[in-house]
């Protein structure tokens, strides 16, 4: 491979999920200028039969399928691992050198950048959540410290509005501060609030989950559960829920709940005291590290509406695993 | 500009003019609007050679009028230089304007340096100048108390915002007691603690316990992880360890209540954990904070209060004292201290909830009352009080005593005006008359009783009248229009008694009285209502309207008065016009099929807002507006199948486009978007460009399909009629386009579903556009004439749709989350509404905030309020830059309404210009104030016709001790503008040699109509919806109002008028072209809308912080472009 199509990848990935290049410093002023890749960006666990995760596997041991049309893996990584190329005969390569030495304009020249992965946890404060707010605070913090090393993080709160108590930052320690300065709000706006924070995380390269900490209810949000949903399907970024409710004490919030989690690829958990909280965000923990992350570029598809993507393990044993993913997203237009 | 031409500019400075032509030549290029390059040929040429006097005062002076904060350091450069040479003629203006700006910028010795050098150049003015006392401001009046702990913790717990002064602290605690500390007990009548105050009082609590740990030093200090008092500690803020002293230890909830507070007051917990973590000490200083009392802790404790504990708990324990505490703190120290004098506490606490709501405006002048209507009125005043005004505190107390408030809410309102109404209403006879009928036979429950203010209603009234130019009352119409809407009431009864004595009106006041005697009224007012729609709708208008329109107008009100801003928006529409508007609405609500009467009613109203869009641009002409107005609305009577609606709606399209000068509409949509986007014929194309840009992004993303297509398949129909040929590429653009549009998002369960209450006709209307085939359509139908014609019948919905959304587009608010998430959102627009409901011609409003009821929430009603529903939905996608953002609510929604409403593609520098430097104006003659006793009086006063009297006096006394930088703080932009053209019309015998005040009298001269009054409020002004039922922007040189009951806090929001002023004083410094405002205002809006921080809804000094925080951003970002770009040029 030549060093210039080295290049095409590098910023390809830069932009994961045909995602715009956020140049933050162009935003105060003069023109923006964005750039437009339909790079599909795929997240999925693979488990056995006892839903014990199934690690070490290859980029040659999947099969990606857009509405059934084969696909060619761009790029593949395990857990937190750095990401590799896959080269056209299915060996792989190391990523992230260039070659050139000199970073691209507006490429964060960090060696690290798509190492491990950017969550946002999305902590709700409402007054819903006024009673187990400090085992919530206790819960999460505990959450940040157990993160790898290589993982981002920002603690994102909200009531009626969304408040950035911290920004995305590999210190544990400043999104632990930042958690802890959170105030009790009034109402709750969880999908306003979910809908920024996936904008946010849609902005950043890399891969990206959203944790929303929430019991459920919500009385001030002017967008639907699925229109959020549809984002976060269609920028690639798999939702987790840990409601701190029961799951039959809010039947309709549960049904979303479920219904968004598992159209993004992500899961949801009902945990109603702090060792079931402590528990979901270790569940959650171990999905990221023992997930795996695929990129590519999609084979021309005449559907501009929502294409259905499944992952095969081509070895017979494989068949035997379950294979947890989104199911599709919707192509930009 | 950019850098290439200022270079040639300087380059041409510096190789061919010298000296007094390069003043001559910034002059001329000041002159014709190129700021930029006079200030760069000034500023070359002072560096080039700095000892040209003339060179540096007209740089000094160009700065100064373009409010550059660098110009007191310029006007120093030439002080300096004419020192050396010894012309004292020159150096007197020069020093004076730098004792001005001395004064500005708070340095108070060098301005007394530059007076003395002022005098001893020859100045005269100002004589007797020694320096300047230390204000005393009120705290010779108040004690001190102490709350345990950082202010900032107990102001988290208290939602009392970080930055509180410990002046300003217990009026905001008092505030939020009075709102928020009790709720009605639920086992008896008394009144019991919510759980806000709860938590205050367990914060306290937590706090003397934490106190008590810091020790005599007041700083906690935890040596290490196993010190002693490291289990005291924790133990208090309700946590322990897990895991042994060292790196492993985490710090986890043992005590939920006690942890609670600890975070929610903003402990420092994280940093504890990681000083245990790590093994390092932990301190934390928590001294107690210092609190202002007024008239000290004494004056408000009871003898037993005294002895049993601390003053804070005791204020916190009785909201009768918090309601008197905020009533006192509300009025200027001279009327407090007289009635604390003359008053017992007792009875001031009984009355303390009317001087609370309408006490703000009383004020007392050397021992007598200031009332209303002046001399002329007092005795009236004393009459109905029953004590002479001439006895300050005694009338004061009468007043509050009053009729449980009735008299006091009059009062308020009357203090408040300014002009012929207030000399109208404050008529001896008239204002006892009215007096009487507000007050009625029944006077509890008073005005002052509710939550807010319940004299909403007088104060909308006493605000909107009109009188004539013989201090009549204008009534719209005629009288008998009046008599008969009172008599006849076709919308259900108002008043009996009303009734029976309108038989017998004979005189405008007759009319005025009844309106008074509704305002006291708890139910809706609609008599009122229709009023000051009417009157408003007639208040610009060259002819008055007929009084047989003004009677249809009164009678269809009730279901079609949303829409009457439209007349008033523009007032060349004709009465007939009015009629034909009137005739077509009650036609579309007479169609049965809803699905036809919704497409019928968007289609229209979205046609009627666009010409509503183009007028207010200046797009259509205003001789052309009631044509255009009856063109787009004749064909709709002939509406009675969507091929007639399709028709109407592309007949009125094509009207609006040619009269509002597009000669090309074969791609109407693009026309229309750059009339949208301002003109089609932009001065600064970039900035339409990227409006253009934007409303064309939200199209795409609501999937709207373009009215170019639209009309070319319908020509293309039309032609198979004809023998055409299917285009099957044409169609196809439709199919994919509809294959876009999603289904309502029906994924919601049947329990989701049951919660549905209405849209019925919405998700059909989506469905139905959703099913179509054209291309089998097209097959079908063949070439029958009859069968195309219902083919194109099928592209009714569509145009609807594509019509409103340009509405949506136009009035997007910053942000624009909704339109851009929900797909859905212009298609799902609710024309129909709740069955019965009249939604069809309401005011568009907001359903299904809240997912539950509904996939995500939609505008219901009319186009009629889109803008601001269209804010108000938006509103909640800000992210405040503080935890506790509190100032939300109406007032968002009106700030993003004045920066999406007004476009300013036709303002010329001039009129920025115009308004920058009146600000400046204003700057300079308080910092004159300061010196000069009459200036300070001719001030004062003008600000007080827009100030409230404790904000004035205040005001005084810090000008009075020369500290201007905390005088202009408290002074808002709009009142610096209208002080300043009251104080430039007063100061005729002031020389032109002050830059500023020339600058001002040049601007008059030369751009006499671009400057006049109406044109800077059309220009500058705000659109006030609910106060003026128009969006027409408009200055009302305004006193702030309160919250009222009835209105939310909209009319409150609506009486803001600084921002737009503000900007345009900042562009203006900034050199930047008017029709960047386009652009700007409404990005600067939303930072500020984010950097709010208020405590509670009428907090006016939140909003200005913020004002000023994000203009101070943008100064600074604007100087290092400067930095960078000259740095470019070197």
């Amino acid at each position: 491979m030549t060093i210039r199509s080295q290049l095409v990848i590098f910023a390809s990935v830069i932009t994961l999920a045909g995602g715009a290049l956020w140049l933050r410093a162009q935003e105060a002023r003069g023109p923006v200028f964005r750039t437009r890749v339909d790079l599909v960006v795929l997240s999925f666990t693979v488990t056995d039969s006892k839903n014990k995760y199934i690690t070490g596997l290859k980029p040659g041991d999947f099969k990606i399928l857009e509405d059934g049309i084969g696909e060619k893996i761009s790029t593949f990584a395990e857990g937190s691992n750095p990401p590799v190329q896959v080269n056209d005969d299915g060996s792989v390569r190391p990523l992230l050198a260039d070659g050139t030495g000199a970073p691209k304009p507006g490429i964060d020249p960090r060696s690290d950048a798509f190492v491990g992965t950017n969550v946002f946890v999305l902590f709700d404060t409402s007054n819903f959540m006024y009673r187990g707010f400090v085992y919530a605070e206790d819960a999460i913090a505990d959450f940040i410290r157990g993160l790898d090393r290589a993982d981002s993080i920002a603690v994102y709160s909200f009531s009626r509005n969304l408040s950035r108590a911290s920004d995305l930052t590999r210190e544990r320690g400043d999104a632990i501060v930042g958690l802890r300065q959170a105030v009790a709000g009034d109402d709750t706006a969880l999908y306003n609030s979910l809908l920024l924070t996936l904008r946010d995380a849609s902005k950043v390269p890399g891969r990206k989950v959203v944790i929303v900490f929430s019991n459920g209810p919500d009385n001030a949000s002017m967008v639907a559960p699925d229109d959020v949903r549809a984002v976060a399907e269609d920028e690639g970024i798999p939702i987790y829920v840990i409601s701190t409710n029961e799951v039959n004490k809010d039947p309709i919030s549960s049904s979303v709940f479920r219904r968004i989690t598992a159209r993004t690829g992500g899961k949801a958990y009902w945990a109603k005291t702090w060792q079931k909280q402590v528990e979901a965000f270790e569940s959650i923990r171990e999905d990221l590290g023992n997930s795996y992350t695929v990129t590519y570029y999609p084979a021309p598809n005449p559907n501009e509406g929502f294409r259905k993507i499944s992952v095969e393990i081509v070895s017979d044993v494989g068949k035997k695993y379950r294979i947890h993913a989104r199911p599709g997203y919707r192509p930009r237009t | 500009m950019k850098v290439s031409s200022v270079a040639a500019v300087l380059l041409f400075f510096l190789t061919t003019l010298r000296g007094s032509d390069v003043v001559d030549r910034a002059r001329q290029l000041e002159a014709s609007g190129d700021v930029v390059s006079a200030r760069t040929a000034l500023a070359a040429a002072v560096e080039q050679a700095p000892g040209d006097v003339d060179a540096l005062t007209e740089y000094a002076a160009l700065l100064e009028r373009y409010g550059d904060g660098d110009s007191r350091a310029a006007y120093t450069k030439a002080y300096e230089a004419i020192e050396k040479t010894g012309n004292r003629a020159k150096l007197a203006p020069v020093a004076r304007e730098l004792a001005l700006l001395d004064l500005i910028a708070g340095d108070r010795a060098a301005a007394l340096k530059h007076i003395e050098a002022y005098h001893a150049a020859g100045g005269t003015d100002w004589p007797n100048v020694a320096g300047w006392k230390t204000a005393e401001a009120a705290s010779e009046a108040r004690g001190v108390v102490y709350v345990p702990g950082p202010l900032r913790s107990f102001g988290r717990m208290a939602a009392i915002p970080v930055d509180t002064s410990p002046d300003e602290l217990l009026p905001a605690l008092a505030r939020n007691v009075v709102t928020n500390g009790y709720q009605a007990s639920h086992s008896n009548e008394s009144l019991e603690q919510t759980e806000y105050l709860k938590l205050v009082h367990r914060y306290l609590s937590q706090a003397r316990e934490l106190e008590d740990l810091a020790g005599k030093d007041k700083v906690i200090r935890i040596e290490s992880c196993d010190s002693a008092n490291a289990g005291e500690l924790l133990r208090i803020v309700g946590y322990r360890m897990r895991g042994g002293c060292g790196s492993e230890v985490v710090l986890e909830t043992v005590n939920a209540t006690r942890a609670f507070l600890t975070t929610d007051s903003g402990f420092p917990l994280a940093q504890l954990e990681q000083a245990l973590r790590t093994n390092r000490p932990f301190t934390y200083d928590f001294h107690p904070s210092p609190v202002r009392v007024l008239y000290g802790p004494d004056y408000w404790l009871s003898e037993k209060e005294k002895q049993s504990g601390e003053f804070i708990d005791a204020f916190l324990s009785d909201p009768a004292m918090c309601r008197l505490y905020l009533g006192l703190s509300k009025l200027d120290a001279e009327t407090a201290e007289e009635l604390r004098k003359t008053i017992p506490m007792p009875r001031l606490k009984a009355y303390a909830h009317v001087l609370d709501f309408f006490g703000t405006m009383f004020e007392i002048r050397n021992g007598k009352a200031i009332v209303p209507g002046g001399a002329r009125s007092a005795s009236s005043w004393g009459e109905l009080v029953g004590v002479s005004p001439d006895q300050g505190a005694a009338f004061f107390d009468k007043l509050i005593a009053k009729d449980d408030g009735w008299m006091a809410s009059l009062f308020d309102a009357l203090s408040r005006m300014n002009g012929p109404v207030k000399d109208y209403l404050t008529e001896p006879g008239r204002m006892k008359r009215f007096y009487m009928a507000i007050r009625g036979r029944v006077t509890s429950p008073g005005p002052a009783r509710p939550v807010f203010r319940s004299n909403a209603d007088m104060m909308l009234l006493t605000t909107r009248l009109r009188v004539d130019a013989n201090g009549r009352a204008v009534i719209p119409g005629s009288l008998e229009v009046w008599k008969n809407l009172f008599i006849n009431h076709p919308n259900g009864k108002y008043d009996g008694k009303l009734t029976k004595s309108a038989a017998g009106w004979k005189d405008p006041d007759d009319v005025v009285e009844a309106l008074f005697a509704l305002c006291r009224k708890s139910v809706e007012n609609e008599p009122l209502k229709i009023f000051m729609a009417v009157s408003d709708v007639d208040r610009f208008r060259e002819r008055p309207l007929e009084a047989a329109t003004v009677d249809r107008l009164v009678r269809a009100y009730h279901v079609y008065g949303a829409q009457y801003s439209i007349f008033n928006d523009v007032p060349t529409v004709s009465d007939k016009t009015i009629v034909q508007f009137l005739d077509e609405t009650e036609s579309i609500s007479r169609m049965k099929d809803p699905a036809l009467r919704a497409d019928t009613a968007g289609t229209m109203q979205a046609l009627v807002a666009l010409w509503q869009i183009f007028c207010l641009q200046g797009s259509i002409a205003p001789n052309q507006a009631d044509a255009a107005l009856a063109g787009v609305l004749a064909p709709f009577t002939q509406v009675h199948h969507d091929a007639d609606l399709f028709e109407a709606g592309k007949a009125g399209s094509v009207l609006l486009l040619k009269t509002a000068g597009a000669s090309d509409v074969s791609a109407p949509q693009e026309r229309l978007l750059d009339l949208l986007a301002g003109t089609a014929n932009p001065v600064d194309p970039d900035a339409h460009a990227q409006v253009v840009q934007e409303m064309n992004r939200i199209l795409e993303a609501q999937r709207i399909i373009s009215l170019t297509t639209l009309f070319q398949l319908d020509d293309h129909l039309q032609s198979l009629g004809h023998g055409g040929k299917i285009d099957p590429a044409l169609i196809n653009r439709l199919t994919s386009r509809i294959s876009e549009i999603q289904l309502p998002r029906s994924s919601l369960t049947t329990v989701e579903k049951n919660a549905f209450a209405f849209g019925y006709w919405t998700e059909k209307h989506v469905e139905t556009e959703r099913k179509l085939n054209l291309r089998a359509a097209v097959e079908r139908a063949g070439t029958d004439p009859e069968k195309i014609k219902e083919v194109r019948g099928l592209l009714a919905p569509f145009l609807r749709d594509t019509l409103v959304s340009y509405s949506y587009a136009h009035y997007a608010p910053p942000g624009a989350q909704v339109l851009y998430t929900n797909p859905l959102f212009v298609r799902g627009h609710d024309f129909i509404g709740v069955q019965g409901a009249y939604h069809t011609w309401k005011n568009t409003e907001l359903f299904g905030t809240g997912w539950p009821s509904n996939g995500g929430g939609r505008l219901v009603g009319s186009l009629s309020g889109l803008p601001y529903a269209l804010a108000e939905a938006e509103q909640n996608f800000l992210v405040p830059a503080q935890t506790q953002a509190l100032i939300w609510g109406d007032l968002v929604p009106q700030l993003i309404l004045s920066a999406k409403i007004p476009r300013w593609w036709d303002v010329t520098p001039a009129q920025m210009h115009w308004v920058g430097v009146h600000m400046r104006y204003a700057r300079e003659c308080m910092a004159e104030a300061a010196i000069d006793a009459e200036t300070r009086k001719a001030f004062v006063e003008a600000l007080g016709r827009h100030a409230y009297p404790a904000r004035t006096l205040l005001i005084e006394r810090l000008l009075e001790s020369g500290d201007v930088p905390e005088a202009i703080e408290r002074v808002t932009p709009a009142e610096l503008y209208f002080a300043a053209l009251r104080m430039e019309r007063q100061q005729t015998n002031k020389g032109e040699a002050d830059p500023v005040l020339a600058d001002i009298r040049q601007l008059r001269a030369k751009h006499a109509s671009e400057v006049s009054e109406r044109a800077v409020s059309r220009a500058f002004g705000t659109p006030k919806p609910t106060l003026t039922n128009s969006y027409r922007p408009e200055l009302l040189e305004l006193r702030t109002f309160p919250t009222l009951m009835g209105y939310s806090s909209r009319i409150m929001a609506e009486s803001w008028e600084s921002n737009t002023l503000y900007w345009a004083g900042l562009a203006d410094e900034l050199h930047e072209p008017p029709a960047q405002l386009n652009v700007l205002i409404p990005v600067w809006t939303e930072k500020v809308v984010e950097h709010i921080f208020a405590s509670h809804l009428e907090d006016w000094p939140a909003l200005l912080r913020s004002l000023r925080q994000v203009g101070d951003d943008v100064r600074a970002q604007a100087k290092l472009q400067a930095g960078e770009a000259k740095a470019a040029l070197q």
